[in-house]
């Protein structure tokens, strides 16, 4: 048994709009974050809103050029997608080992960007993709940037009545991509650190480069001082080096030295390392 | 708290229970409706234990809130068959010695189902990756997935 609350279905997006600012509620959607948050409370002083049922909530379709995902779009539906196999395969790895089978078919796309930890696996890929998200409220809709609205681990920038609606964005141009993820356990242990890359190289030149790492920086967001050093460049492992090296520089700029650091500072230059170099497709 | 009407499946049977919001769909299932296949493990989603069919799809049941079942389709390992036959996963496991104190056994067996319904012939690969949330203390992986290659084999 939980803690007791108490419990709201509503059946249509607006019906929830109304609720959701009028009284002390809670979302949950897949509640595989959620129930493992109120287990480990005794009391909880707020009741729950059950918005796992809103059809409204849930799908991809592409419309003018962008994709979009339902906030309550689960992980085994991105992963299924043909739209996102075809046109953004760097987030369909992002989820491929977001949890076991089990979680990703209740966990939710919507709920682990609400959640903002820096653990979550979608985050770094749709930050590469520069994804923005939808909320919606009584009030009206408003669109924003994925690294502007989470600005602190566990914390984003989501109004008290706002609901995450869709994540949106362009398919990226790009000729290679690779997420790179370390874990404990490949099913399970929630993502330790990982990095997605794009790169698009013509002519054997990097035109542009994407570093996107998920657990470094206290929040997420692109690392365009090394990006900016790869681009312009011909791909080679030295090169990719040395955008690791800076990605651990601006690392230990943002948090400062920690407890971690001795461990992070190695691992993350690899990770992007090797990550860039699947991406460009190089042997070395 | 006020109590919720929930309507729902299960192994081909319509339920309607009156529940308190703060129960899990596994507490509904093994300690009011009194089906024990299922297990309690960690009840945070990492071993599997709990593991039902959701609609068609593993899910832990220790995750879902037992209001958030409202018209879905349940199977637990009781439901397997209609009668007392054992199902074919079933009796893949005995034959391969994939059970020894039994605990993982139901959600491992529903877990290899989804995949079979899916995939009549997998690869051990893909075996593996259909019981990786499903955690085993003493039996070893082997014999698992051999009772569930196996199983495919008696499916065909
Ligand atoms: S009891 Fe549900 S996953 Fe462990
Ligand atoms: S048989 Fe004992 S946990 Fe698997």
């Amino acid at each position: 048994m939980l803690p007791e609350f108490n419990f709201k279905r509503p059946e249509t997006l607006r019906e929830a709009l109304k609720d959701y600012s009028s009284e002390n509620y809670k979302l949950i959607a897949g509640g595989t974050d959620m129930i493992v948050e109120m287990r480990k409370e005794k009391d909880i002083d707020y009741d729950i809103l059950d918005i796992s049922g809103l059809g409204e909530l849930k799908g991809i379709k592409k419309e003018k050029s962008k994709i979009y995902i339902g906030a309550l779009t689960t992980f085994s539906d991105v992963f299924t997608s043909a739209v996102i196999t075809k046109e953004a395969p760097l987030l369909k790895e992002a989820v491929r080992n977001a949890g076991s089978l089990q979680i990703r078919n209740r966990g939710t796309i919507g709920g682990n960007i609400c959640n903002a930890s820096p653990a979550a696996d979608s985050v770094p890929a749709l930050v590469a993709l520069d994804a923005e998200v939808n909320l919606v409220s009584s009030d009206g809709e408003r669109t924003l940037k994925l690294d502007e609205f989470i600005t602190w681990p566990y914390d984003t920038d989501i109004k008290e009545d706002e609901i995450l609606k869709s994540i949106s964005f362009k398919p990226a141009e790009y000729t290679g991509y690779h997420f790179y993820k370390l874990g404990r356990r490949e099913a399970l242990a929630v993502s330790r650190m990982n990095v997605a890359v794009l790169l698009n190289i013509k002519n054997g030149i990097i035109e542009s480069a994407v570093i996107s790492p998920g657990s470094v920086m206290p929040t997420p967001g692109r690392v365009n001082e090394a990006e900016r050093l790869a681009e312009g460049n011909k791909p080679s492992g030295e090169l990719f080096e040395k955008a690791g090296v800076k990605v651990s520089e601006i690392m230990i700029e943002q948090s400062g030295i920690r407890w971690s650091t001795e461990y992070k500072k190695p691992v993350i230059e690899q990770m992007v390392k090797r990550a860039l170099i699947f991406a460009a497709g190089i042997k070395t | 708290m006020k109590n919720i009407n929930v309507n729902f499946n299960l192994n081909g049977e319509d339920i309607s229970i009156d529940c308190e919001p703060a129960k899990t769909l596994l507490d509904l299932i093994r300690d009011d409706l009194g089906l024990k296949g299922i297990k309690r493990g960690c009840e945070i989603g990492e071993c599997g234990a709990c593991t039902v069919i959701m609609n068609g799809e593993a899910v832990a049941s220790c995750m879902v809130l037992a209001p958030q079942t409202e018209g879905a389709n349940i199977i637990t390992v009781e439901g397997l068959t209609s009668d007392d036959s054992l199902h074919p996963i079933q009796t893949a496991f005995i034959k391969k010695g994939a059970v020894q104190c039994g605990f993982c056994t139901p959600g491992m067996i529903l877990s290899a189902k989804v995949l079979l319904d899916n995939n009549p012939a997998p690869t051990r690969k893909e075996i593996r990756i259909a019981i990786a949330g499903n955690v085993c203390r003493c039996t070893g992986y082997k014999q698992i997935v051999d009772a569930i290659e196996y199983a495919a084999e008696l499916m065909k």
